[in-house]
């Protein structure tokens, strides 16, 4: 028997005027002789979610080392994720102390934090920082995909200005770095999200583009002689996926616009961009919603989810507090504002194992999202009160594609930096990476194998 | 002009106190007696600890080294104004020194311990090689006492930008000689190659001319009736006897390098052997061997004496920066 069809391109782009919406993994991308299994490795996913003003320590770290079980308090949420999961403890970040620099704990705990270097102090244009983890992994590996990163946050982000002590506003709002002075902004706004992942090299004349909006046309009637090209050529099960597929890009493109047309009707206390949902909740999982499709599609291999500035003053009236987080985190013992800061905390990781759990849902070949990823998340302060830069709270979630051996509790020797653990994980990208900002080495531990 | 910023402006500005990298392997009762000293030294603000680092020595030397920090500063501050003792893990781990032993486990009448820790496994120690890195940007500028194998103050060296660091912060290294041959001489090679700074050869003769008063030991520390150091010089062989002072002499000298005490031969070279010997030939080279003034080592000695044996008065913590 000859064997004559060629599988499809996993790189396949539906591209439309305006729009280019990637494909999630099918069934047709898998040559002939290769059914049932992806060929070759499949593509590892990395994201790292920063937290601002540090976690309430207490509720947070397991009270023993070794096989996770009942988590503590602000850990509770990701229970049902406990075996997907490694708690690490005793990472560092040595540069986010004050040392000889005086205050800007907040400036210094960012800015550190993927980077691992000092933080220049600076309130002008003359940033010096370094390149941070996530940057250096695009650099080797982000050609493979449409976007080489994507940085994404739920804060609107500022540059300029003295946003602590004398440190840039570029330091508290940027975790990702491209060089010394050029910070990534994170892209707080949902429809500059979407059009940063479906949009194209074509570019849509801005009154095609106007024109398509206000005729409330989807990106996927962009699109659609070239998907039902595409799914006439499919078996049933890939045109199910497909259909699956564009029906959540399609969901979510109604999301964004319903966000933009509400506009804000709760005050959560910050700078927010028009469009954004009014609840905090709702715009974590909007955002972080395309994200899981940027994965799936595989448009991005890399990514930073910002949940707040370093130094977030947000409120959450949603769970009933109207004071601001930073404040709060300074609560010199108060146990009522401490009991706040650990609701806040709680809700964070609320949302985050919803993300998770639809990532751990996300089928992929023989695999899941979850298992195929690396997903960092933590803060460069552990102690929001006394602004303690070690001993940070850090999770690593997923397998890594096998790599990982998770439902533990590590503890490392003290000082150990945190980078290390980035320096772990885009080495498992395939990143050959010396260091990564002040790393000693690899993070031992998290394989068992 | 206020009477205070008159008064500052008299005195000019004050330089913030040396940091001290202080890498043991706590074998001998000078290093206890250094390290105490350099507790006194912070006590009186003339220096900082930016880090000490046991190598060459397991858990029960960095649990002792913590005790001696503890007696002399007080309880343990959070980490942006004090790193905890460094440990170098290594698998299986090196025999400790018999003397720190019976400090680590003396208990009062009541079975609880007799000195106060905060170390109590190896986690709550900090990773070699990244605390000796942390230790010397800790402060502005900092001296180095290395009194252990070179194997992880070499490692450091290798980190990102650590290079720099030494040569911008490092005032001068003072590299200890005593009894027996250096452990990691490889090691030792490398790091006399490639380290920035200024290096001293505290020599084997400059720790063998200071001899401590041994029989004096009781009525030299009085601060407690119960004293780390005391206990240590006292496990280590019996009494009495007249401990070399190498360490204590090295950590003065880092401190106090203008004290009139020590002087300093010209520059020249140090090599290491292959069986860890040192040998120094004055010369081309950026190391200098360290000598004793002839007349000043009564009063040397005396001072050494003095430093490691005083009281311990713990400073008020610096204060915390940030919003």
């Amino acid at each position: 028997m000859i064997v004559t069809k060629k599988s499809l391109s996993r790189r396949t782009i539906l591209k439309g005027m305006g729009a280019a919406i990637s494909l999630p993994f099918l069934d047709a991308m898998v040559p002939a002789f290769a059914k049932g299994a992806l060929v070759g490795e499949a593509p590892l996913r990395l994201a790292w979610f920063y937290v601002p003003n540090g976690i309430d320590m207490r509720n947070w770290t397991p009270p023993v080392e070794g096989p996770l079980g009942t988590l503590p308090g602000v850990l509770a949420p990701l229970q049902p994720l406990k075996d997907d999961m490694l708690v690490l403890s005793n990472l560092t970040t040595n540069w986010g102390r004050p040392l000889q620099s005086g205050p800007g704990d907040h400036g210094r705990a960012l800015g550190s934090y993927m980077t691992g270097v000092e933080v220049y102090k600076t309130a002008g244009a003359d940033l010096k920082l370094s390149i941070s983890a996530d940057q250096i992994a695009a650099n080797a590996v982000g050609h493979l995909t449409r976007l080489p990163s994507l940085e994404v946050g739920l804060e609107e982000a500022r540059q300029a200005g003295n946003c602590d002590s004398g440190y840039s506003c570029a330091y508290v709002y940027n975790v990702s770095w491209k060089t010394e002075s050029q910070p990534l902004p994170p892209i707080s706004d949902p429809r500059q999200l979407f059009e940063r992942l479906f949009g194209s090299d074509v570019v849509e004349a801005p009154e095609a583009h106007a024109r398509r909006l206000a005729m409330r046309q989807s990106i996927l009637d962009a699109v659609l002689g070239q998907t039902q090209r595409l799914e006439s050529t499919l078996g049933g099960a890939d045109r199910r996926k497909m259909d699956e597929y564009l029906t959540s890009v399609r969901e979510i493109e109604q999301q964004v616009e319903r966000a933009a047309k509400e506009g804000a009707t709760i005050d959560p206390g910050i700078d927010k961009p028009f469009g954004v949902p009014a609840e905090f909740p709702d715009y974590f999982r909007l955002m972080t919603d395309m994200l899981i499709i940027a994965f799936k599609a595989d448009i991005t291999r890399i990514s930073t989810i910002m949940m707040g500035r370093e130094g977030s003053v947000r409120a959450y009236p949603e769970i009933g507090i109207a004071d601001g987080h930073h404040p709060l985190t300074h609560h010199m013992g108060n146990m009522e504002m401490l009991a706040k800061v650990r609701q806040i905390n709680e809700l964070h990781t609320t949302l985050f194992a919803e993300f998770l759990m639809k990532m751990k849902n996300t089928r992929e070949g023989d695999s899941n999202l979850l298992d195929r990823s690396l997903i960092s998340y933590g803060s460069g302060l552990s102690d929001g009160n006394q602004h303690t830069h070690d001993q940070l709270p850090t999770l690593l979630m997923g397998r890594g594609n096998g790599f990982v051996s998770p439902g533990r509790h590590i503890i490392y020797q003290r000082e150990t930096p945190v980078c290390n653990l980035f320096a772990t994980m885009i080495q498992r990208a395939g990143v050959r990476a010396e260091h990564v900002g002040d790393s000693t080495g690899e993070l031992q531990g998290l394989s068992l194998t | 002009m206020g009477p205070r910023n008159a008064l500052t402006q008299a005195r000019g500005p004050v330089a913030p106190p040396v940091g001290v990298v202080y890498n043991t392997a706590m074998a001998r009762p000078d290093a206890a007696l250094a390290l105490a000293a350099l507790y006194l030294f912070e006590n009186k603000r003339q220096a900082r600890v930016g880090a000490v680092c046991v190598s060459g020595a397991g858990l029960t030397t960095a649990i002792f080294c913590d005790i001696v920090a503890r007696f002399y500063a007080g309880p343990a501050r959070n980490s942006n104004q004090a790193l905890p003792v460094g440990l170098a893990s290594v698998n299986p781990p090196p025999p400790d020194p018999p003397m720190v032993k019976p400090v680590v486990d003396r208990k009062k009448p009541n079975g609880d311990p007799q000195y106060a820790r905060s170390i109590r496994q190896l986690t709550d120690t900090s990773q070699a090689e990244a605390v000796l890195r942390n230790g010397i940007v800790f402060n502005a500028e900092t001296v180095v006492v290395l009194s252990a194998p070179a194997t992880w103050i070499a490692k450091s060296l290798d980190l990102l930008g650590a290079k720099d660091q030494y040569k911008q912060r490092v005032r001068r290294v003072v590299i200890v000689e005593s009894d027996g041959p250096q452990q990691d001489p490889i090691a030792l090679r490398r790091f006399i190659a490639d380290c920035p700074a200024p290096m001293f050869l505290c020599g084997k003769d400059v720790g063998d001319a200071l001899l401590f008063p041994g029989s004096n030991l009781d009525t030299l520390f009085t601060a407690a009736a119960a004293h780390p150091v005391v206990d240590a010089y006292r496990a280590f062989k019996p009494m009495p006897y007249d401990a070399p002072l190498h360490d204590l002499a090295a950590m003065h000298f880092a401190v106090h390098p203008d004290s009139g005490f020590f002087g300093s031969s010209g520059p020249g070279s140090l090599s290491v052997s292959d069986q860890g010997g040192l040998k120094f030939v004055e010369g081309a080279g950026n190391v200098r061997r360290l000598t004793i003034e002839p007349t000043k080592k009564e009063e040397a000695l005396t001072a050494l004496v003095a430093i490691a044996s005083a009281a311990p008065t713990p400073p008020a913590p610096r204060g915390r920066g940030g919003l």
